[in-house]
């Protein structure tokens, strides 16, 4: 199919077309049944009118009749709404009106049927005007009376019916069309429901529910609740999971924590080799700290537990304090505009994209060189810029998944970092709906070039 | 330094870490109490106050939030909480309970040292340059750590003094939660501003006549707190 037509307009299309049909069909069969019984109605008055006209004059010709007393006669006959009589007294026609009607504007068939001998009528336009006309024969005596009823006020009657007709015609296909509408949105309803519940529960309000449904969509509807409720109670218990994950995991750590201090003050009373070995110890748990930190903290991506904690902050002084958090990081230059800029944001999330991208800097690049802080009309670019080897276009995206450690971008040995560092700016950055990028440095120098994008939304 | 031995009761329920915690906190000089349940806290606590408490807040029977809001009922002991779940409902509703501070373990025993220490300055604001004054109808006995509306007390945990006392210090000016977090809790970087609001909070529903409208302890959107008269 080449172009869907969406479902509401084609309802409302249907309802449109079917009124059209109907107003079309019962406004045809009124103007035929209103034209018809108006002109029947004229015409059997008419014919009374006009035999009792035919008598009258049969009454009053004969063989000497002149043609002055016949024109006299015509004069006298009683011819409302404009009727013109016209008499044939041999081979003599008279009319009353000759430039309206006379013998010429009478049909040769209609003559034909009345010179046989037999009264007939016919219907039809002379110059403009319908008429209605009648003939009626004498038998003794070689005459006929004609009679032309005109019938242009019908005429005028039926031509401001069809106006009529057609106006009615043309608003009930408009009604249908708007009914069409409606009931095609009424009709739509339920599924524009089910549409923004599934939104909804997509956006994290798990706890939506389709309420009230039509009867008729029962079974979606409920299948739909259903099917949010077992979504819910799944991730309800990946998070109840990962909550106890977190419990156990930290628990043997505490003890292992504070064990590894109460050894550290004493190490000096160790042996060389156990020495070594605390060291060794120590520096591991370091790292076993940071990967299950790291490793909650991605685990509340993965089971949608993860929601903003959100408070207002200075960026500059934000950026800042993180610089000085991280220890190795330089001075942070700025765009004027970033001053006293407030941001909308999870402060701790932010923090930890700064500090895992000032860390990923020191890692793999000696530290970062720079940071600068940018403002555009709707966001704020953080750049985190460093002086190492760069990160290779074919790494870009590769660098930011869970444990990947691109080879280009490794200086050998085994990674202080996590591995989840990058992941988790990511994931971070884009629950704040913002992006993270990693580019060349914009001087054209070595080294490569973080740059986080979040949105600002001003007060 | 810290010359006279500071008693610390430790409720944890989890053997191996409260005796590595005791170890370790012996070794920075503190006096170790421990308990592995919040009743049997209660009762040590009743009998012979510790200086510092440090409740768990999964513990088996009566939970580290009950035992917190009970322990506020008797004292004002500076409380920490200590959590294995960064689970942002348990930490405010630990600070809801009362606790001063809290930690999320595994934690640093030295970095619960400084946390200590920082509750056990504040408890002891003797030196501060400010000492007895008043605010608006509040009178402020800093160094008996009292606070009086006419004739009657309100009963202000010493972190709670502490705040009014670091606002009142520089009247009507913006303090940032940060600044806050330094000088009160004593973080350098980061610190949680939950905290701040938290005890900001709490802080109202004692001085404040209408807590839910305050118009002496005043949020600045995007900055910070101040005290106005």
């Amino acid at each position: 199919m080449a172009a869907r037509v969406s479902l509401r307009l084609r309802v409302s299309l249907v309802f449109g077309l079917g009124a059209l049909v109907l107003a079309a069909g019962l406004s045809l069969i009124t103007y035929e049944l209103t034209r018809d019984n108006l002109l029947t109605r004229r015409e059997e008055t008419s014919l009374a009118r006009v035999a009792f006209n035919a008598t009258q004059v049969s009454r009053l010709i004969d063989a000497e009749t002149t043609e002055q007393q016949l024109r006299d006669l015509l004069q006298n006959l009683y011819t409302p709404l404009g009727a013109r009589p016209v008499i044939r007294f041999g081979d003599l026609w008279l009319s009353a009106n000759p430039v309206e009607f006379s013998e010429p504007q009478i049909d040769p068939r209609l003559k034909d049927t009345v010179a046989g001998g037999r009264a007939a009528q016919m219907r039809y336009v002379v110059g403009e005007t319908p008429f209605a006309v009648i003939g009626i024969p004498y038998f003794d005596i070689d005459a006929a009376y004609y009679e032309a009823v005109p019938l242009d006020d019908i005429a005028a009657i039926l031509s401001s019916l069809l106006i009529a007709l057609l106006t009615g015609s043309a608003i009930t296909v408009l009604v249908g069309i708007g009914i069409g509408i409606w009931a095609a949105q009424r009709a739509v309803q339920p599924l524009t429901d089910i549409g923004e519940a599934a939104e909804a529960i997509a956006a994290g309000d798990l706890n939506t529910r389709l309420e009230g449904a039509d009867p008729d969509l029962e079974r979606l509807s409920r299948s739909f609740n259903q099917m949010a409720s077992a979504l819910q109670d799944r991730i309800e218990r990946d998070a109840r999971f990962a909550s106890n994950v977190s419990h156990e995991l930290r628990s043997p750590l505490m003890t292992l924590t504070a064990s590894l201090e109460v050894l550290r003050k004493r190490e000096t009373e160790l042996p060389v080799r156990s020495q070594m070995a605390l060291n060794l110890l120590s520096a591991d748990l370091e790292h076993f700290k940071q990967l299950v930190a790291d490793l909650l903290e991605i685990s509340r991506y993965d089971v949608g537990a993860a929601a903003l904690e959100l408070e207002e902050f200075e960026v500059i002084e934000f950026v800042q304090q993180a610089a000085r958090a991280a220890g190795h990081a330089p001075r942070v230059t700025r765009d004027p505009g970033t001053e006293g800029l407030v941001l909308r944001a999870d402060r701790r999330r932010l923090a930890q994209v700064m500090a895992n991208l000032l860390e990923n800097a020191h890692n793999h690049a000696g530290g970062a060189t720079a940071i600068h802080v940018a403002r555009f009309d709707s966001s704020v670019e953080i750049y985190v810029v460093d002086a190492g080897p760069g990160v290779a276009p074919e790494d870009r995206s590769v660098i930011f998944d869970r444990f990947s450690r691109g080879s280009r971008y490794t200086s050998g040995g085994r990674f202080s970092g996590t591995g989840l560092g990058l992941a988790l700016v990511v994931e971070h950055v884009r629950l704040h709906g913002g992006s993270v990028r990693v580019t060349d440095r914009p001087d054209g120098s070595s080294g490569a070039c973080f740059v986080v994008t979040l949105p600002v939304n001003e007060p | 330094m810290v010359t006279m031995a500071t008693r610390i009761l430790t409720v944890e329920d989890d053997e191996r870490i409260r005796t590595s915690l005791r170890l370790a906190l012996e070794d920075e000089g503190w006096e170790v109490e421990e308990s592995s349940n919040g009743e049997a806290a209660l009762g040590i606590f009743r009998r012979h106050p510790a200086d510092v408490v440090l409740i768990d807040i999964m513990l088996p029977g009566v939970d580290g939030f009950e035992v917190c809001r009970s322990l506020r009922r008797i004292s004002n002991v500076p409380i920490v909480m200590v959590t294995a779940r960064e689970d942002t409902h348990d930490i405010v509703a630990g600070l809801e309970a009362g606790a001063d501070d809290y930690l999320t373990k595994p934690f640093a025993p030295k970095e619960l040292s400084a946390r200590i220490r920082a509750l056990l300055r504040r408890a002891r604001t003797a030196e501060g340059p400010l000492t007895n004054f008043i605010f608006a109808d509040l009178e402020v006995f800093a160094e008996e750590g009292i606070v009086r509306r006419g004739s009657q007390d309100i009963d202000l945990t010493k972190t709670e003094l502490r705040l009014l006392i670091e606002l009142a210090s520089s009247p009507g000016r913006t303090l940032s939660r940060e600044v806050l977090l330094e000088r009160i809790w004593g973080y350098d970087y980061f610190g949680d501003s939950r905290l701040v609001d938290v005890h900001i909070r709490r802080l109202r529903t004692k001085i404040e006549t209408d807590p839910a409208n305050p118009r002496h302890v005043v949020t600045v959107r995007g900055e910070g707190y101040k005290l106005q008269p």
